[in-house]
């Protein structure tokens, strides 16, 4: 597989570009694998990256019912941030923003990592006490953050509306400058091309149908491309851990919510940072084509439509034109749904499952997308050593019976 | 100790305003007793009549007027009984004294709501600007009511007559708000 | 945005409900004698089925009554509305 470099593209640019490898091959499945993957979104295909790469277990397929990245990997906001309350969620999103940093290195794809600094308004003083608390707590755990005065807020994005008498004033904020945003589809690309350098096929179009549990332990999947049989299976499906867990007998404690965006006309860069504010529900990030990238609140009912109610998209642009008050003077083009798999404390679920050789890597809610890199690399040791590592352990399916839960409602609730 | 309990609404001191076509106008202080029982009980319905005049509405979303007083419908055991300024207390003893021994619930909420009145041919414009009730004279006409949201805000809407005239029930909190949004809403009709 | 229509007021704008999760859960008679699995599966673990599935609302700007709805979750068309206390009813999709 040619390596992308800038060789690479003027090789190319003399054959007019009609010459390139496919980034990754289309092999139909293998009688049997060490390990399958269930899910071919960013966690998925990172996590068979993973495999290969730092364990190398090649004997790896990804099996995804439609297209890669066709989900909610193409379907969020891009945020990447990793200012969580609690050690144990430090420890995984700050290793996943670590990895971040290098990624684009690390695949050869450039994922079009921006660390602009992600913003978290607070608009009255619970929001102020809570946020600084917040700062104090994740600087503690080794995690850059910062606080920002109402001056400093409106240096940082001047189209912010942050006069007293607003209807959302702006009091401060708090700041974390190494986050920012990534290329969602490079993300899925970025994985599944290097994954299949390594030998990992990825089997699109291939819905997994069943189980084929002996004794207690999972020994492969029916799929709609024929049985395919495997030493360990891991589900990364999102919005649908619950169906497949079904399938395979057991309970989850998610539920899949709807949760939408939307973007705007593009217009000349304005805004060089993403804005979030948990307390009206919204965030905001301008992208590189100069679009608006709005992420609204998730509806609270159950449903695998991916299209949310009208309702939660009204009332997030009505906040934000009182927030950044030029919005109310701009088109919004688009408008989708992302089904959000969320566990009673807002915190992943990265282990075993009840059956042996099964599990599952789940419950990243409405924050998934920074997860990507940490999620797959601690699922893939998972995987590799047939046991969660230090970083998955918390994260285990276990905690809702021992009921160590890591409760990160208010980092992660709707703001991502 | 005084005696003198001076009255007062969030929205003492506004003038009538909105449109020629859409004007809105503060009826503070209408006595407003809650009231739940159970409209299956034969007793309960005819001792609400000897109080009040009439039975309380059985069908959803509608008002019962007797006199100067209403019945309006809120739930299938709830109703918000209506009497002019000042009446609360005898309203109540009234209900309290002809309910005796029931079980029921018998709450003076004259001070937690106010009412706007909305008059004019633009009113039902005006409404739909904000309330996601279908107030097509075909679905909602005089004698009928609603709990709904308006502009973000709990209301109790009362339709009185084809004119169309409303009364919009509103807690004291939003009043002002809501009172600042109608008259925005207004804006562009006359 | 649903019509949902509420067995007390009619239809209504899905803005004026709430919407309280999965229906039909019972708590367990005896707490203390059931173990923590249990307790676990009962407190935390939700069916959240794809397809036809039963839940609880309230018309919390309206009667603040609470009812149940059987809806396709992948539709998400409204298959049938029921009073708290009736049984769920059969339904296709």
């Amino acid at each position: 597989m040619a390596k992308y470099s800038v060789f690479s593209l003027v090789r190319n640019a003399l054959s007019y570009h009609e010459n390139w490898q496919r980034a990754w091959r289309s092999p139909d499945p293998k009688p049997e694998y060490d390990i399958l993957v269930i899910g071919g979104g960013g966690h998925g295909l990172a996590t068979a990256h993973y495999l290969a790469k730092e364990h190398g277990i090649n004997n790896v397929a990804v099996i995804e019912k439609g297209w890669l990245g066709g989900g909610n990997t193409a379907r969020n906001t891009t945020i990447v941030r990793s200012n969580y309350l609690w050690d144990e969620s430090a420890a995984i999103y700050e290793h996943s923003l670590k990895l971040w940093e290098g990624l684009s290195q690390d695949l050869n794809f450039n994922v079009m990592f921006s660390q602009r600094g992600v913003m978290n308004l607070a608009h009255n003083l619970h929001d102020w006490r809570e946020l600084n608390r917040r700062v104090h707590a994740i600087r503690l755990n080794g995690v850059d953050s910062e606080i920002l005065s109402a001056a400093q807020v409106k240096a940082e994005a001047p189209i912010l509306n942050v006069s007293p008498d607003s209807r959302y004033p702006i009091i401060g904020a708090s700041m974390q400058r190494r986050g920012g945003t990534a290329r969602h589809d490079a993300v899925a690309w970025g994985y599944a091309r290097a994954a299949d350098q390594r030998g990992v096929d990825i089997i699109q179009n291939c819905e997994v149908t069943g189980f084929v549990i002996n004794n207690g332990r999972v020994e492969g999947v029916e799929t709609t491309r024929g049985p395919i049989k495997a030493k360990r299976v891991g589900v990364a499906v999102a919005g649908h851990s619950s169906v497949l867990a079904d399938m395979a007998g057991f309970r989850m404690p998610v539920e899949s919510n709807p949760l939408q965006a939307l973007v705007s006309d593009p217009i000349k860069p304005v805004l060089d940072c993403v804005v979030m504010s948990s307390a009206v529900h919204v965030y905001i990030s301008q992208s590189d084509r100069g679009e608006f990238v709005i992420g609204a609140g998730s509806d609270l009912h159950v449903s695998y439509s991916q299209r949310g109610s009208f309702e939660i998209i009204e009332g997030i642009m009505g906040a934000l034109c009182e927030l950044v008050p030029m919005v109310s003077r701009m088109k919004m083009m688009r408008q989708w749904g992302g089904v959000v798999d969320v566990t009673p404390d807002r915190s992943p679920i990265v282990g075993k499952t009840p059956v042996e050789g099964l599990f599952i890597n789940c419950g990243w809610g409405t924050g998934g997308f920074k997860g990507t890199p940490g999620s797959g690399h601690a699922f893939a040791a998972t995987l590799a050593a047939g046991e969660p590592n230090d970083m998955a352990g918390p994260f285990s399916l276990d905690r809702f019976r021992t009921g160590f839960l890591i409760d990160e409602a208010g980092a992660a609730a709707v703001a991502h | 100790m005084a005696d003198v309990v001076t009255e007062m609404s969030p929205l003492d001191g506004r003038a009538g305003s909105g449109a020629d076509t859409a004007v809105i106008v503060e009826h503070p202080h209408l006595s407003k007793i809650n009231l739940r029982g159970d409209s299956g009980d034969q007793a309960f319905m005819d001792a609400v009549a000897d109080a009040v005049g009439a039975a309380p509405p059985v069908e959803a979303n509608t008002v019962m007027t007797a006199g100067k007083h209403s019945i309006l419908w809120l739930s299938p055991d709830e109703w918000l009984v209506v009497t002019p300024e000042g009446k609360q207390g005898d309203m109540e003893v009234a209900l309290a004294g002809t309910l005796e021994g029931q079980h029921v619930s018998i709450v003076d909420g004259t001070d937690a709501r106010t009412t706007i009145r909305l008059h004019g041919a633009d009113s039902r414009n005006v409404l739909m600007k904000g309330c996601p009730l279908d107030l097509h004279p075909r679905i909602f006409g005089p004698g009928q009511c609603a709990q709904s949201i308006l502009a973000k805000a709990d209301v109790l809407i009362h339709q009185l007559d084809d004119t169309p005239t409303y009364d919009i029930y509103v807690l004291y909190s939003f009043s002002r708000y809501l009172w600042d949004w109608l008259a925005d809403a207004a804006k562009g009709f006359s | 945005m649903f019509l949902i229509d509420c067995p007390y007021c009619g239809p209504r704008q899905q803005t004026e409900f709430h919407c309280h999760g999965e229906a039909h859960i019972a708590r367990p008679k005896d707490p203390d004698a059931i173990s923590d699995v249990e307790w676990a599966d009962y407190l935390f673990n939700r069916s959240n089925t794809k397809g036809v599935f039963y839940e609880r609302w309230v018309h919390n700007h309206g009667c603040r009554r609470w009812f149940n709805l059987a809806r396709d979750t992948v539709s998400d068309r409204i298959l049938a509305v029921y009073r708290m206390g009736e049984k769920p009813p059969r339904v296709k999709k």
